[in-house]
């Protein structure tokens, strides 16, 4: 919460007073609640970006103002937090990171023709195929995510059997299986062993582990299709139970703060947008870390704030090649988009997709407890849509 | 294959037998089912850390060896599940079983919000006694360390409990107040002193539980306890409300329908594990409508 | 006119009041709120459809139900199969059946199809539920509805499991759910008045008195958890076209502690109870999160701790317990007072 306050306090300091001509920004993001969390990073990496470019001059000569609207993790909540800033002026809503509670702000800006972007939604629902067509989510769709993690650990770890562990409780976990199971069977020599449920909030998932201990042998890695908390617990238990495979997952648990859940965790690996670690080979994903402790007073805690920060660089570019914020105008600028370049990696939109269904990822592998980025990947070949909409 | 499963049941079980407990309990005594108790046993996981919103938990009582860590939070348990009783249900002892039951959720809310303005959304990461987490060959299988410790001490646990039900005076009249509350009383039983004490320790077990889980898992979240607490409950009506015996009986018999569910399902139904658990309990309850183990007073009395 | 008749004639003035109390909100709020606050009108009448719904069966039965939220989510649901563009069904529900696939139904009679289905879901569960009696047929409900919860999160071919179906018409204007919400009340107050009402009520009075007065507790029963799991689907419709996305998630445990939560703080035991909780809780709750937001009384602007709505409303739930335990109006109906309805009441006295 320190942070928070601090953070607000500070880009409140940077932005101007109102005027006419400004241009309005609205986030409906949860600024009570569990996804609080997951929002306040994104969203000040957002208002960083917004700072940035007022700071050089605005947008279409207009500086960028903010409002915002708390959707208290709430979906009915947060369909109200859209019309609240809709009647504040916005021109263009940002809306909650996951794609369930940000989609009911997302219609209500649909519904006025403005342009909505998810924080980090990584389901392709939250674009043209779910909520419209001028909603964008500038992160990594989550299959993207276990394709990568396939095709990493095949090439670079010499994996050949591997075991899927899927946590049935979000769409998200869901997603990172299902490019797994997409992309690991294509592979040469490649085998998928075993494959098990579990949920989230299980007090304990032996029976899983037991099932995985009957294999004839240990599998090279275990695709583990999870979030916090339930990932974190399902490390520790696998660990504990003697099970040294290298152990893949998805962006969501990227970060840390979880590791002391098993001390001196080795040999897990997950992809990443930017390394949040100090070792990114990309001078502008450090230079961004930077500006948020400035404005934050602590580092990123997972690599969920970058996307906040690449949304509205793109968004802004699209602008300004529209010349104005009308959102169909905007909507067919980003379609345009193809490998445009941002501090974290290339970026694409097309008529059919509002969602990287490829992109370069760095690759972090945590070794004694210590994360460190290891390698970048970038996946062979695009998801194919009908894998990212038949999950 | 068959020792690991049962080792799994025992060690699933164990923990909602606990949470039963604690439920009934509380049952027994003033007709609450106390839905209160899955965030008593997150308030409990939370005691060990440092409030912050920040990331990273910092260890406070979770930092103390085990012999001072072990009894405060069992005391922050009980005494959490003392004040609510002090400062919430003691005045509604006179209300409809529905009124408390909607009073121990809002109960609930506070806490969970309350927890959630001090700690953050964040999942938090607790390294509780990392050492336990090494396997050793036991009669064939290979079980975690954690698992023999879990069942080990759930069953600690109930004996303790066992004895103290049975052999000391305030066990005796809680023994007597679950049987029957109104006859107890007209006998001599001291209300406030049974219905407190089945708080404290109601506590206590919910503490209990949450040790056992932060081991377990090694993460903190305001969310957790939630699912055990509705196992719990339960397997507190399918052991027949207000019997003690029969809420630790249907807890083990829960955990180890879950693990066996999970063994014996193909893949494809796996995901519905939870379905066909329901729809047993559904069944079970069909067949034996007062429970496995129906208390005397569960029966209305013409 | 005798007493009893004036009495009678009172009751029927019940609903009356009740709609006319809703039709006052309604105008109060699209005369001076904004459009945040219209929204949270709709939002409020739905909610009294789904609570005066689950009153039906809780109030005049005596048994707290569970399972309610899963006949919410089966409607919500099933409207959402009937009135979805063939397009998004075909792409994202691949596991409906053609006929489904294909439907485009209007809103109006996708609701009544939400709650009937809810309603036939209601009757066949209910035949085995109702059964039991007092707490084991609440656990029962209980165990339907984290059944019901684990189906719809990994069905996913017909359901789209834990990922949210988008592109409900959102037509849930405050007027629709008045509409919804009065049709509701005037159901359960016919079905409380009804034979099958009255005798159910006595078996929540006196479960053993009634039955040796001949009356069959499990008929009963089954009919008011029949006609109540209907509103309870059309409320569920009727929330997803509101919200425009619907996920298993929203029907679940929290959504179940809502309605029993605005229940029990107007009171079980009557029908105005019902009504009036939702009122009061959704007004409380709208009032905390403006004050959230933040107030500007003068110069001063006041704001509230973020996060701390949740935590005012629970302690307020438990003040109004402790200090009403059986609700705001207490087993109490609104009605107009014998004497008015009857006019010449006093002379035939």
């Amino acid at each position: 919460m320190k942070h928070l306050t601090l953070g607000t306090a500070l880009v409140a300091a940077l932005a101007t007073p109102a005027m006419a001509e400004d241009i309005t920004v609205g986030f409906a993001i949860a600024k009570s609640g569990w996804m609080e969390a997951y929002d306040t990073p994104a969203a000040t990496a957002a208002k960083i970006r917004i700072d940035e470019i007022n700071a050089a001059g605005g947008l279409l000569g207009n500086q960028i103002n903010w409002v915002e609207s708390d959707t208290r993790t709430d979906r009915a909540e947060a369909a109200k937090a859209g019309l609240d800033l809709v009647d504040q002026g916005a021109q263009m809503l940002v809306v909650s990171c996951d794609y369930d509670f940000g989609a009911p702000s997302a219609l209500v800006a649909e519904g006025e023709g403005m342009n909505s972007f998810f924080l980090c939604a990584e389901d392709v629902k939250a674009g043209i195929q779910g909520v419209g067509p001028n909603a964008f989510s500038s992160s990594v769709l989550a299959p993207v995510q276990g394709a990568t993690m396939a095709e990493w650990s095949y090439s670079k770890r010499e994996a050949r059997k591997a075991y899927v562990l899927e946590d049935t409780f979000i769409e998200y976990n869901k997603g990172i299986c299902t490019g797994f199971n997409w992309m690991f069977p294509r592979l040469e020599g490649a085998e998928i062993v075993g494959r098990d449920t579990f949920k989230n909030d299980d007090a304990s998932i032996a029976s899983q582990i037991t099932r995985i201990k009957e294999l004839a042998e240990e599998p090279d890695v275990i695709m583990l299709c999870s979030v916090m908390p339930g990932a974190a617990a399902a490390v520790r238990q696998i660990r504990a139970a003697g099970i040294n495979s290298l152990i893949l997952n998805g962006s969501a648990v990227d970060g840390s703060y979880w590791l002391d859940a098993t001390p001196d965790l080795s040999g897990f690996v997950v992809p990443v947008q930017g390394s949040i670690y100090g070792d990114d080979p990309r001078p502008e994903v450090e230079a961004f870390n930077a500006a948020y402790e400035k404005a934050t007073g602590a580092r990123p805690a997972s690599q969920y704030a970058y996307p906040g920060y690449v949304l509205i660089d793109l968004w802004a570019k699209a602008v300004e090649r529209a010349g104005t914020l009308e959102g169909a105008a905007v909507t067919a600028e980003l379609e345009k988009m193809q490998d445009e370049p941002t501090a974290f990696g290339p970026r694409s939109f097309s008529g059919e997709l509002h969602h990287q269904n490829t992109a370069l990822m760095q690759i972090i592998e945590i070794t004694g407890g210590k994360p460190a980025r290891v390698d970048e990947w970038r996946i062979s070949e695009p998801v194919p849509m009908d894998v990212l909409i038949a999950k | 294959m068959t020792l690991q499963l049962l080792f799994d049941a025992l060690s699933l079980g164990g923990i909602y037998a606990i949470a039963a407990l604690g439920i009934a309990l509380i049952f027994g005594v003033m007709k609450l089912v106390n839905f209160a108790h899955g965030q008593f046993i997150a308030f409990a996981v939370f005691a060990l850390i440092v409030p912050s919103t920040d990331a990273v938990a910092v260890m406070g009582l979770g930092a103390a060896p085990a012999l001072v860590l072990v009894p405060a939070i069992l005391a922050v348990g009980a005494g959490l599940a003392v004040a609510s009783e002090y400062l919430v249900f003691r005045p509604l002892r006179n209300a409809s079983p529905v009124a408390l039951m909607v009073a121990s959720f809002a109960l609930g809310v506070v806490i969970q919000n309350g927890l959630l303005v001090a700690y953050g959304g964040r999942p938090k990461a607790i390294s509780l006694w990392p050492e336990l987490g090494k396997p050793v060959a036991l009669l064939g299988a290979e079980v975690p360390m954690l698992q023999i410790i879990v069942i080990v001490s759930v069953l600690v646990v109930l004996a303790l409990l066992a004895v103290m039900l049975k052999r000391s005076r305030i066990g005796l009249e809680m023994r007597a107040a679950a049987e029957d509350f109104g006859m107890a009383r007209l006998l001599g039983v001291r209300a406030n002193a049974v219905i407190a004490g089945a708080f404290a320790l109601s506590g206590a077990l919910a503490a209990t539980v949450a040790l056992v889980l932060v081991a377990q898992t090694g993460v903190a979240d305001v969310r957790m306890g939630g699912q055990i607490m509705l196992v719990a409950f339960i397997a507190t009506v399918v052991g027949g409300m207000g019997s003690l015996p029969g809420a630790v009986a249907a807890g083990f018999a829960l955990g180890a329908a879950s693990v066996a569910l999970q063994a014996a399902l193909p893949i494809e139904a796996r995901p519905f594990r939870d379905a066909f658990l329901y729809g047993l309990v559904i069944l079970v309850l069909l067949l034996r409508p007062q429970g496995l183990f129906a208390a005397a007073s569960a029966k209305p009395r013409v | 006119m005798t007493e009893h008749q004036a009495r009678k004639l009172a009751s029927l003035t019940t609903p009356l009041l009740l709609i006319a109390l809703l039709a006052v909100f309604v105008l109060l709020v699209g005369a001076f709120g904004d459009r945040s606050l219209g929204r949270m009108a709709a939002e409020t009448l739905i909610r009294v459809t789904l609570v005066v719904g689950f009153w039906i069966f809780v109030g005049n039965s005596g048994v707290v139900s569970f399972g309610h939220a899963a006949f919410a989510c089966v409607g919500a649901y099933v409207s959402a199969w009937v009135t979805l563009k063939p397009e998004m069904k075909t792409l994202l529900l691949t596991g409906l059946p053609d006929w489904l696939a294909q439907a485009e139904w209007h809103v109006l009679p996708a609701a009544v199809a939400a709650g009937a289905v809810a309603a036939v879901l209601a009757l066949v569960t209910g035949a085995a539920i109702l059964r039991l009696s007092g707490i084991a047929a609440s656990i029962a409900t209980f165990a339907f509805l984290a059944m019901v919860n684990t189906i719809w999160a990994n069905w996913t071919p017909v359901t789209g499991g834990t990922s949210s179906v988008v592109g409900l018409a959102r037509y849930v204007s405050p007027w629709v759910g008045l509409g919804w919400a009065a049709a509701a009340i005037v159901v359960a107050a016919v079905y409380a008045t009804s034979a099958s009402g009255l005798a159910l009520r006595a078996t929540r009075e006196d479960e053993v008195a009634a039955s040796a007065s001949g009356i069959d507790r499990y008929r009963h029963r089954l009919a008011a958890y029949t006609v109540s799991a209907f509103f309870c689907g059309v409320g569920g419709a009727l929330m997803g076209h509101f919200i425009g996305v619907i996920n298993p998630d929203g029907f679940y445990l929290s959504l179940t502690f809502l309605m029993l939560a605005m229940l029990v703080m107007g009171g079980i035991g009557s029908l105005s109870g019902a009504v009036v909780g939702v009122l009061v809780v959704s007004i409380a709750v709208e009032g905390l999160v403006r004050l959230e937001k933040g107030v500007t009384l003068g110069a001063t602007e006041i704001a509230l701790p973020a996060g701390s709505q949740e935590i005012l409303i629970g302690l307020a739930m438990i003040l109004v317990l402790i200090f009403r335990p059986a609700g705001l109006l207490a087993g109490r109906d609104l009605s107009l007072p014998a004497a008015w309805v009857a006019g010449r009441a006093k002379t035939t006295k």
